[in-house]
């Protein structure tokens, strides 16, 4: 005689064990025989918000609107050293953008992609609707809107027979005063009604932009629920903060997670205040933030994450490093610290350390392409020869998209250059733009190569192209000057070196250059 | 007019006025102090450039108001106040050069004009004209035979044959009708004036006129009559001039010239007695005491003796924009005022930077003098069209210190060299043990991997998978933009024929994508012929239909007619579609 378990309790171990799916389907099915039980919908409705659950302290992409029409930044010329807008010069003396090289926002690239590090701040429209803004690089979206559509498609897929909760008809008020369901309530608005398809039917006034309807109800029930919690209790707080986050209202948000803070010290609240304050671009506040944080919490990993990510958004890797150091400290197997330590190494001309941290992450299993080709540069210019090339081989057997193949096949072509065999180096480069066309660097490069080889159109062409690509890097302006200085043509030559310059006024070789020019249009 | 104390140049001046909209556009050799009025008080004389093509005019200042304004019909190229008779009250006549004549004002009314003598016409191309008027050849055969005459000739073509030759076919005849019954004359222009005292080195001294001409001559005229007193001919069309001496006397007329150099005239000889070469042209040129002081092109002041002989030279940190001297004989003395093109004045002594004054704008014209009953007054006016009235204080003193450089700054900044670490050392010792064992490992890979890169290269060749075409008949490049939100794009091909002579034709290009996920306005696109080293943007739209936030790739193909296989090739990353399309 078999004995059936109860289904709940099914479903609540299902849940514990991270099958969402089953739990959802059982409790699905308890609800058809009995529709008011409240334990089987509120377990549903977690279920349901964990499929499709992110970590709202990780993830910020800055979209395009938000980034071009901002609105409720204070200054629009901040002083430097105050604002993440103006990445301006290197603070505490790190390696210069002849060193180590720049993202498209002027920004030194760091060991970790996170969403915000390639991004950065477009300087025009133009420069951010641009290409490379694909789904598989991290450059800015359209608006923050574009990620929750995705999302919600996501969510779409886990109940395809149509909504699990109408939300239109759903009465809030009565909600809000149930604790128990309320907060799960909650959840599944947020998290998971973000679609915007899903409901575009039912409301016809706001069709535009419906997943704004779904944050205002939740919005709504956080409100509620926080009057009837007396406005004591934090979670509310929090939660109705991250409402106005997400719709934009940051003084707004700012003011829930201070309110939120006075009741009860959470690291999250922290964070989420934080992300407030950087988007508000008051970076300051946000690392004072932090060290206030630290006080009730030290040591707390993700705070000494957040202070050492500002400080390397603002250029200043030396105090970055020193902060991932401390996260090392507290925690040793924290990926990002090793990477961004391990990078600052290398550009600052210790490769055998970086190399050192490099191996760490391959020792606690992080096995992927772009470390191993991290491996191969390390090994090469640590003269360590002979586990060079296997690095470079098992990062293009571990290659997951032509972009990466691209940038092993670029860097293979980087070491070509530094053994002198340029027939190697020529073909690499090539592949790496078959690979991927829009390779700025591949393309000065091969310039630079086709202009030994004496072919001085191609040459030209090529060092046009990069420039056009990759508006931020002062290489192939720089080469261009000198192409157009030897063939003669001192008029091209003067106006490139001046891009040189724009993109990187620090840079000596230019300032010769335009000297060396200056003198020649004077003389007789 | 209320001084106000003014900071960074270490509190020597006063500033009196600054209009920043006075709307005056002039340089250095434009602007004069004068007491036009005979009452004591200094006017400010301007030639103002308008726009340079129209609303020329000859304004005069009063302290901070604009007094008088009167029409100019040309350009000014010069303008210089001067005694020209020994009435009394002694007010000072007005002599503006511009075009080929000298418009003479006396108490603000024109008085006088003096148009320079003209030039020897060629006689080749008078008979041609004359030739033109009887009706023997037409307007193709003219220009013909006046083109052999401009390339031969010692005496040049006079402005309207220029002007003729210049015009289209269709509007020569039209020209000839109506220039061919006035006779031709051949004029040149003033390009730069200056004063001479006649006898005496008074103050208020009748002053003869010195002006230079664009066919390189320099005349000296006599004030009362306008007859030419003097006439001296240089190698080179004159700059800038400086005059000293008395005409009855000796005078020494220094001159910078288009050439680059500069001659100083003297009194007995038509013929420059000394030159100087200088290494780049010059835009400045001012006598201090006995000594030339020139500004170059090469962000440099030089010192000159006035027989031509280097004293110095002083390296600037930016272009000249104007000079100036400033002369102060009560207190005895002398320096050269230095408008730089970062928005400073400097003033030196010699080579001694004395002292700064930063401005808000580049200047472009300075002159030093005395204005209203003010003695040290500088007056200066920006490239935005401001004027600037600034007075030297009574205190201030400038003093002289030779600022004799120690070794450079640059000598005392340590270098951030990375000490090199354990880990390094170690790793050399590793070197150094397994040296040869190392080298083999090497050696095996490279060759691994130069098998593998030909064998991808030619795998890339072969399917011309590279976004350039390396084909000795066909050398191409292309590369490809993506704008927009979605869920339209605009796709922007750039291709460039990078042979370097020759065009290229026949060619097209066709795309290869998902039809699922796209729709493409023009899948199939025919290129024009293809002129070396240009870009040719050729573009579409594409619209993507799904609205499930995904993307693809796009393939380009560019493609000869006749030929099955694609020249080259590029991936187009999509970007997701973040617009909805509203149904």
């Amino acid at each position: 005689m078999e004995v059936t378990m109860d289904p709940l309790f099914l479903a609540w171990s299902y849940f514990r064990r991270r099958k969402f799916q089953q739990c959802s389907d059982i409790c699905s099915k308890i609800l058809q025989d009995s529709p008011y039980d409240q334990a089987a919908w509120s377990l549903k409705t977690r279920a349901l918000t964990e499929m499709v659950y992110i970590d709202e302290i990780e993830v910020d992409q800055e979209g395009i609107a938000e980034m071009m029409l901002d609105e409720s930044s204070i200054a629009q010329v901040a002083r430097p050293g105050t604002s993440l807008r103006l990445p301006g010069t290197s603070q505490g003396g790190g390696p210069t953008q002849a060193v180590r090289p720049m993202t498209q926002s002027g920004r030194p690239i760091t060991g970790f992609v996170r969403p915000s590090t390639q991004s950065g701040r477009p300087g025009t429209m133009e420069q951010a609707i641009k290409t490379p803004r694909t789904a598989s690089t991290a450059r800015p979206v359209t608006s923050a809107s574009g990620r929750f559509i995705r999302l919600g498609t996501a969510s779409m897929l886990t109940n395809p027979d149509g909504p699990f909760i109408n939300l239109s008809r759903l009465n809030l008020a009565k909600y809000s005063q149930k604790p128990d369901l309320s907060r799960t309530l909650f959840e599944f608005i947020f998290h998971h009604e973000n679609d915007v398809k899903n409901v575009s039917v039912n409301v016809d006034y706001y069709s535009c932009n419906t997943n704004f309807i779904f944050l205002v109800q939740a919005l709504d029930l956080a409100a509620q629920a926080t009057e009837h919690a007396q406005f004591k209790d934090w979670w509310w707080k929090v939660q109705l903060g991250k409402c106005y986050y997400r719709l934009g209202l940051y003084r707004e948000a700012e003011k829930q997670f201070r309110s939120a803070l006075n009741h009860q010290e959470v690291v999250d609240t922290y964070l989420y205040l934080a992300k407030v304050y950087q988007r508000l671009d008051q970076p300051i506040t946000a690392l004072n933030l932090f060290k206030q944080g630290l006080d009730h919490f030290p040591g707390e990993v993700t705070l000494l994450t957040g202070i050492a990510r500002i400080h390397e958004e603002m250029n200043n890797i030396p105090s970055a490093t020193e902060y991932y150091k401390d996260v090392l400290k507290q925690d040793n197997t924290h990926v990002e610290a090793i990477a961004c330590i391990g990078s600052n190494h290398f550009y600052t001309d210790q490769p055998e350390i970086a190399l050192r941290f490099y191996r760490r992450l391959l020792q606690m299993g992080v096995y992927n392409c772009q470390l191993y080709n991290n491996l191969g540069l390390c090994c090469f210019y640590a003269q360590q020869y002979d586990m060079t090339l296997s690095s470079f081989e098992r990062a293009l057997a571990l290659v997951a998209n032509d972009e990466e193949l691209s940038d092993v096949w670029y860097n293979i072509g980087h070491v070509a250059v530094g053994i002198g065999d340029l027939t190697l180096a020529y073909q690499c480069f090539k592949l790496a733009l078959a690979f991927n066309n829009d390779h700025a660097e591949a393309y000065n490069n091969l310039a630079v190569l086709e202009l030994r080889k004496g072919r001085i159109e191609q040459s030209k062409a090529f060092l046009q192209t990069a420039a056009s690509l990759a508006p931020h890097m002062y290489e192939p302006h720089f080469n261009l000057s000198i192409l157009s200085e030897k063939i003669g043509d001192l008029q091209s030559s003067y106006t490139a070196a001046q891009k040189s310059e724009d993109t990187f006024p620090e840079h000596v070789d230019t300032q010769q250059l335009l000297k060396q020019l200056r003198q020649h249009f004077a003389v007789l | 007019m209320s001084p106000v104390e003014s900071g960074g140049d270490g509190g020597k001046w006063l500033d009196a006025h600054y209009d920043p909209v006075a709307g005056l556009y002039t340089f250095s050799s434009c602007v004069d102090l004068a007491d036009l009025s005979g009452d004591g008080e200094s006017r400010l004389v301007v030639g103002d450039l308008g726009s340079g093509s129209s609303g020329m005019k000859l304004k005069v200042y009063r302290g901070t108001a604009l007094m008088s304004e009167s029409t100019l019909l040309d350009l000014p190229a010069g303008l210089v106040a001067f005694f020209m008779d020994l009435h009394e009250p002694r007010i000072p006549a007005v002599a503006v050069a511009s075009g080929p004549c000298i418009y003479v004002y006396k108490n603000l009314r024109p008085y006088f004009k003096f148009t320079l003598p003209s030039l020897e016409v060629n006689t080749l191309e008078q008979d041609v004209w004359q030739q033109v008027r009887e009706g023997q050849i037409d307007p193709l055969t003219m220009k013909e035979m006046l083109e052999s005459i401009r390339k031969k000739a010692d005496v040049p073509l006079s402005v309207r044959s220029l002007r003729f030759l210049s015009l289209e076919t269709e509007d020569m005849d039209e020209f000839v009708q109506l220039h061919k019954q006035q006779p031709i004359r051949r004029q040149t222009v003033i390009t730069c004036i200056g004063t001479l005292k006649k006898s005496t080195a008074d103050e208020d001294g009748v002053s003869c006129l010195v002006i230079g001409t664009e066919s390189s001559d320099v005349y000296v005229l006599d004030p009362e009559a306008f007859i030419i007193l003097s006439k001296m001919s240089l190698p080179a069309a004159p700059t800038m001039m400086d005059v000293t001496g008395q005409f009855d006397v000796e005078f020494r007329i220094t001159v910078a010239c288009r050439n680059g150099n500069i001659y100083i005239l003297r009194r007995e000889s038509d013929k420059p007695k000394y030159c100087i070469e200088l290494p780049s042209h010059p835009v400045g040129l001012v006598r201090v005491g006995k000594n030339v002081v020139v500004g170059c092109t090469n962000e440099s002041l030089q010192g000159f003796t006035q027989k031509g002989k280097k004293l110095w030279k002083a390296v600037l940190a930016a272009p000249i924009t104007t000079m100036a001297s400033m002369d102060l004989p009560t207190r005895g003395f002398q320096a050269v005022m230095v408008g730089l093109a970062n928005c400073e004045v400097q003033l030196y002594r010699d080579k001694n930077l004395l002292s700064r004054i930063k401005t808000p704008d580049v200047v472009t014209s300075i002159c030093f003098g005395r204005y209203g009953r003010e003695d040290g007054t500088l007056i200066m006016t920006t490239k935005g069209g401001g004027l600037m009235v600034k007075i030297l204080k009574r205190t201030a003193a400038f003093d002289d210190r030779d600022s004799a450089p120690g070794p450079p700054l640059a000598q005392s900044v340590r270098l951030n060299v990375p000490k090199k670490t354990k880990l390094y050392v170690d790793q050399t010792l590793r070197e150094r043990e397994n040296g040869l064992a190392m080298h083999r490992a090497f050696q095996m890979d490279l060759s691994r991997l130069r098998l593998a890169a030909a064998k991808a290269y030619v795998k890339a060749l072969e399917s011309s998978l590279t976004p350039m075409s390396s084909s000795l008949t066909e050398p191409l490049k292309m590369n490809a933009v993506v704008q927009g939100l979605g869920p339209s794009f605009k796709l922007t091909l750039n291709v460039q024929n990078t042979a370097a002579c020759r065009p290229v034709m026949n060619l097209a290009i066709s795309f290869l994508y998902d039809e699922s996920l796209y729709r493409m306005r023009n899948p199939y696109m025919r290129i024009p012929l293809l002129v070396p080293g240009l870009i040719y943007p050729v573009e579409t739209f594409v619209e993507c239909t799904s609205d499930k936030g995904i993307s693809d790739i796009i393939k380009v193909f560019v493609l000869h007619e006749g030929r099955s296989s694609p020249l080259l090739t590029a991936h187009i990353n999509m970007p997701v579609s973040e617009g909805l399309t509203l149904n």
